[in-house]
């Protein structure tokens, strides 16, 4: 791969391979993170994930492979490329006999003069204005969170960069904080990269993931692409009063790739794009069927992401899932 | 790096310090009450015999005051200081996000060292005034200290516990434990120095004691035996050199492992 950066990513990363002793924690990592869409970078506990952040921040040196931050690389340009980063990596921690204000002022210090402008606002931004004077250690852990993304905003960041970020929030807290990372990436046009093993969430937050086990990217794309096994599948579940002629009309038609039974009605692959649904229906009808169902599988990244993790268990069919 | 923002990092590196209470109070514990102590029971068997107990005050108490201050209150209360200043940042996990800001690790581990001196001689200040104090209000008659051994009095405390202090950040920066700092430092401070030191068989060998060459420092004599056992004779330039060495290993070794640590 060429070690020139594109001008497109906000995280580019080549062959990057981290290894403790004998153990191999990232394996020849290529990682692809577009600007301005929030990221999720996926994979069960013990997967790579947090090394790969701590790789990517300078927190700890890779044994091999290239990346780029921002388009510098990292490490020579390592100063520059953390100006506009914020990271959180794993639990965010503070100095507890300090409040949240002076917290941020410590981080500030070591940022600049600019950063230390932008305490009241970040503050201001998560909403913990009000608490500000108080010490963290009378802070919740969603408290913390944000206090946590508070001092990430004070990098005025086009990259931020959560390890596990909703971890300990309560649902009210988990949703506040989706809307702050969609409000980043829409409103604002930052980068986030978040790591988690909370499939759901990753799937609801982010625009595009990559999928990693083992200390490997396993597929990374958009996340209807991801979904789909990398390629765009549309499925519908039908009911309809007679499954022998429903199943007649189907197999006939040009609109449908496979038609099944399925424990919930009849499982229908179309041709194309979900809008051809329509005109199933409608051929279905001339055809005399009567439609008491319609409606389209939503691809689950669950699925995906339990199928490509679930056959790792050789080196052969993490080969085959690579292909 | 602009002086801005080493000032501002020195000053936020005093700040976690400053508002550390449990440090602070026992650092100025170590390094009053002492002096406290010594003051109040030098007066009242002072006051009880008179010609059997010097006066608690005057030169005397003076010198006696500030060994207690300089050579043995003053370094432990360094030694807290200091090993909170190095390993403040790792023990509350803050030393990952201060890394994050792209900022240098050498910077990181350079501004520990003045914001603990800061902390440090204002708490030594706090002693030395009590001392001050006590020399004057105690003297009974007695002749009191200069103005110029007073100035070079206050220049010895800081200096030893300065060395102390700054030696403490070194090495709590490459243990990167608080808690194992502290236990072999003042290990080393109440125990292993002067025992070394008291073994004549180590001959100049205890000039690397690094109690012994700040002792070299004194404006009032410390006597065949000092606070805490003999005092090794030494040359002003051995002295210096002592101590220059001692600052530079563990400044370097601290500066060594905040610079190639995992964060």
């Amino acid at each position: 791969m060429s070690s020139q950066p594109s001008a497109e990513l906000a995280i580019e990363t080549s062959g990057l391979t981290k290894r403790f002793g004998e153990r191999t924690a990232l394996d020849g990592v290529d990682l692809r993170v577009p600007r301005g869409c929030a990221f999720g970078f996926l994979g069960p506990n013990g997967a790579g994930k947090t090394t790969m952040i701590r790789t990517l921040l300078g927190l700890t040196h890779a044994s091999a492979g290239t990346m780029h931050l921002l388009g510098h690389p990292v490490p020579s340009e390592r100063g520059q490329a953390l100006q506009r980063v914020g990271a959180i990596v794993e639990e965010p921690r503070f100095h507890m006999h300090l409040s949240g204000r002076e917290n941020l002022g410590v981080v500030a210090a070591a940022r600049g003069p600019h950063a230390h402008e932008l305490i009241g606002p970040s503050l201001a931004r998560v909403g913990l204005s009000e608490r500000a004077e108080e010490k963290v250690k009378r802070y919740s852990m969603g408290m913390r969170q944000r206090l946590g993304v508070a001092r990430c905003l004070l990098a005025d960041p086009m990259l931020l960069i959560l390890d596990e970020p909703t971890n300990g929030l309560d649902p009210g807290g988990i949703q506040e904080f989706r809307e702050m990372i969609r409000s980043m990436v829409e409103q604002e046009g930052r980068t986030v990269f978040i790591s988690s093993h909370l499939l759901d969430e990753v799937e609801k937050t982010c625009d595009a993931a990559a999928i990693v086990d083992r200390g490997k990217v396993v597929t990374q794309g958009a996340m209807a692409e991801l979904a789909a096994g990398g390629e765009e599948r549309h499925e519908l579940i039908l009911g309809v009063d007679d499954v022998e002629l429903a199943l007649g009309v189907l197999d006939a038609s040009d609109l449908v790739l496979e038609a099944r039974r399925a424990d919930e009605g009849l499982r229908v692959v179309l041709a194309g794009a979900q809008p051809t649904a329509a005109a199933v229906n409608a051929e279905l009808v001339r055809g005399g069927v009567g439609v008491t169902r319609l409606e389209p599988v939503r691809q689950s990244l669950e699925r995906r992401f339990l199928e490509i993790t679930s056959r790792l268990d050789s080196p052969a069919d993490a080969h085959e899932v690579l292909r | 790096m602009s002086a801005t923002i080493a000032a501002n990092m020195i000053g936020a590196d005093f700040l976690k310090l400053r508002k550390k209470r449990g440090t602070l109070i026992w650092a100025l514990v170590l390094a009053l009450a002492p002096l406290l102590i010594f003051f109040i029971v030098r007066a009242a068997q002072h006051s009880s015999s008179p010609t059997a107990n010097p006066a608690a005050g005057g030169v005397g108490g003076y010198t006696d005051a500030l060994r207690l201050l300089a050579m043995f209150f003053g370094p432990l209360a360094a030694i807290m200081i200091g090993t909170d200043g190095g390993a403040g940042d790792i023990a509350s996990g803050v030393f990952r996000d201060l890394v994050v800001t792209g900022r240098s690790r050498l910077a990181l581990f350079a501004a520990r060292v003045p914001a603990a001196l800061a902390l440090c001689w204002l708490v030594v200040g706090a002693g030395y005034l009590l001392t001050i104090l006590g020399t004057y209000l105690f003297a009974s008659g007695t002749p009191t200290p200069d103005g110029a051994l007073l100035a070079n009095g206050l220049g010895f405390a800081l200096l030893s516990t300065g060395v102390v202090c700054a030696v403490a950040v070194g090495f709590a920066s490459l243990t990167a434990s608080r808690p194992a700092a502290l236990t072999v430092l003042i290990g080393w401070h109440l125990v292993a120095s002067p025992i070394l030191a008291s073994i004549s068989s180590l001959g100049s060998t205890r000039k690397i004691v690094l109690s012994q060459a700040v002792a070299h420092f004194s404006p009032v004599s410390l006597g065949d035996r000092g606070p805490r056992g003999v005092t090794v004779a030494m040359g002003g330039g051995t002295a210096l050199v002592v101590l220059a060495l001692w600052l530079a290993a563990l400044l370097a070794l601290g500066a060594w492992r905040t610079r190639t640590m995992d964060a």
